[in-house]
Order: structure tokens, then C-alpha cells, then sequence
């Protein structure tokens, strides 16, 4: 997963729930030298009677937001999705340099 | 097919046959596992049955999360978020200072163990369709992902409350997500609230104190005469048998 182009990114879940492996392994995809680069992450957790819903949010360097659910989507389906927008800017950043 | 379901009956029929078995590469037992275990290894450690071989990574780590589960009354479960070296070091002698240690753990193993743990050896085979098996274990859940796991030896909401000071500064790096008290299963809002609790021999305190006033005085009375009227009855009983003697 291109995880380069994230500035923030908000990860929402109940470790005992079945979002928790989906949840877990994006939080761990994120490589630990991108907290220093300025990329933020907050983690939030939910227990059995909490109301708020199990949530993956991601926002770009572009300012787009873009959220997915980690109960319905496998980690591999959340990355394939998160990597389109992020190869779109890779593009364009590379028309940018040359 | 049929030569499995023999050993799945009785797995001593694996060391009589052992050279036949040898010979194959692998042995499906069950559903899942693979007997590696060579019977020559078996025989070195006092016929121990085990899938994997007795001296081998899996076995041990079996035998010792086992161990951790059973002589440490609290185990705390943690997503262990690649931490790099320093932060790693920093945390751990942190953990250090409220009492505890920090183990990482291999989930499939752990997941052998919370499945066997109401066996005698979790690391012996088994068959798959046995009822004493624990398949939906309350952690289960939690070892998918990148999980650690800090151990006391002693129950004692303070250091816990350290502990929860110390992660607080982890945050998205290194955060509790399960614990198991005692025998109780706990998620991390419950973990906070036992954290809040005075310690046990505080609260030990506190109930004798309680008992000594006024209120509970009465209590203790009530509670211990039954008893003194026993002891009484038999008192005057045992003076009835001796003075005829006399």
C-alpha cells in the first residue's frame, strides 16, 4: 500500500469486533518513520455498547478525504482502493519534477 | 485416510510404527496440524507426545505462553504498532519500572494454546473433532495483527494505573486492546476502571476496619455466635461424660 501520500489518518475500531484484524493491519502497514515525516494517526477504540460506528479515514496531501469501513472491505480491498488516488498524485508528481 | 484415524484413536500406535511413518514426508492429523515430531525425539524426552519436535521453536513457545498464562495473574494484550529500536527500548524499560515485562507474541501459536489450554499439554496432538476443545475462546479475537503482551506477577490496580500512564504517551504505537485478570476477560475501558480501584491489601484494610466499628461488629457477633454456641454445648457436653468418672 502507497502510504506516502497520507497526511492523516484516523483508525476507529473495537479490538474484540470483526473490523479489529482489518483496522489492526492498516494501522501497522504505516511505516514508524512516517509519524516523524508529519503524517498524523490517531487511533480510536470502541467497546461491545458504544454507538459510534468502526471507521478508516485517510486524507491526502491534496486535502481529499477518504473513508472506508473496515467491517465489509479486507485489508488487501481497502489498499487497492486507498492506492488509486495515491498513484494519481505519484503521476502527477513526477510530471512535476522532470 | 484410515491409517490417520487409527492414530487419532491412539497415538501410541505413532512410535510402534515409527520407521514406517518416518518414511513419509508429513502426517495429516486432524484437520490441521502436521506431526514433524520424530519418534526417536520423542523418546528423548521421556515419550512426550508432541506435533511439532519437543526441542523445537513452536513447542517451546507453546510451553511458554502456557506458562505466562497460568502463573501470571494479569496479562495485559497489546497492539504492538513497529515500534522502531529506541522507542522499543525506551518502552520496555518503562514497562519495566510498574512491574512488568513485555513479551511480543506469535499469534498462530498463541491461538494453538487458547484452543488446547483446557488440555493437559497443548502441544500434543489432538483430534479435531474432541468437545474439550476451545474453539471460541473470549481472546481469540485478539491476535490478529501485530500483538504484544505485558505480564504481573501480582494483581495490583496501581500498576496498572503506571502502566496506562506510560501507554497514554504510546498512543497509536503501543495501545491496550484486551486483558485477562485472573480468569476474566477484559476490554480496555473495563481495564481503566480496575485500574481506578485501591490495592488489595488497601481494600483488605479498609474490610477489617469496617468489620471492627460499630455497624460491623454486630456482624462479626452474629457470624461468630453460631459458632461460640457449638462450642459451648459441646464444652458442657464433654463436662457431662467426664464427672461420672470422678
Amino acid at each position: 500500500m502507497l502510504t506516502k501520500y497520507f497526511t492523516k489518518v484516523v483508525v476507529r475500531f473495537n479490538p474484540f469486533g470483526k473490523e479489529a484484524k482489518t483496522a489492526r493491519l492498516f494501522l501497522a502497514s504505516i511505516p514508524p518513520r512516517q509519524r516523524i515525516m508529519g503524517t498524523k494517526i490517531e487511533n480510536e477504540l470502541l467497546n461491545s455498547t458504544s454507538t459510534k460506528e468502526p471507521i478508516i479515514k485517510v486524507v491526502y496531501k491534496d486535502k481529499k478525504e477518504d473513508s472506508v469501513d473496515p467491517r465489509v472491505l479486507s485489508f488487501m480491498e481497502i489498499a487497492n482502493k486507498l492506492d488509486g488516488h495515491s498513484r494519481q498524485l505519484r503521476l502527477k508528481e513526477t510530471i512535476e519534477n522532470h | 485416510m484410515l491409517k490417520n484415524s487409527l492414530f487419532l484413536i491412539n497415538p501410541h500406535l505413532l512410535r510402534c510404527n515409527g520407521r514406517s511413518l518416518t518414511r513419509m514426508s508429513s502426517i495429516r492429523f486432524g484437520s490441521s496440524a502436521v506431526i514433524t515430531a520424530k519418534p526417536q525425539d520423542i523418546e528423548l524426552n521421556n515419550g512426550r507426545q508432541t506435533v511439532k519436535a519437543p526441542n523445537s521453536r513452536k513447542t517451546f513457545l507453546i510451553d511458554s505462553y502456557k506458562h505466562m498464562m497460568e502463573t501470571h495473574p494479569v496479562v495485559i494484550f497489546l497492539h504492538y504498532n513497529n515500534l522502531i529500536k529506541s522507542e522499543d527500548h525506551y518502552f520496555r524499560d518503562q514497562i519495566k519500572t510498574t512491574n512488568g515485562t513485555l513479551h511480543k507474541i506469535r499469534n498462530n501459536l498463541f491461538k494453538v494454546y487458547l484452543k488446547n489450554s483446557s488440555q493437559i499439554d497443548p502441544c500434543a496432538p489432538i483430534d479435531s473433532k474432541d468437545e474439550t476443545l476451545i474453539k471460541n475462546h473470549p481472546l481469540h479475537p485478539l491476535f490478529s495483527g501485530p500483538t504484544a503482551a505485558i505480564t504481573y506477577k501480582d494483581i495490583n490496580p496501581t500498576d496498572i494505573a503506571k502502566l496506562i500512564k506510560v501507554l497514554n504517551l504510546a498512543k497509536d504505537k503501543l495501545f491496550v486492546i484486551g486483558a485477562k485478570i485472573d480468569a476474566e476477560v477484559m476490554d480496555p475501558f473495563q481495564l481503566g476502571t480496575f485500574s481506578k480501584l485501591p490495592s488489595l491489601p488497601q481494600l483488605q484494610a479498609t474490610l477489617v476496619s469496617m468489620l471492627q466499628m460499630s455497624g460491623g461488629g454486630g456482624l462479626v457477633q452474629t457470624l461468630e455466635s453460631s459458632t461460640q454456641k457449638l462450642y459451648l454445648t459441646l464444652k458442657s457436653h464433654e463436662d457431662n461424660i467426664k464427672e461420672p468418672k470422678e
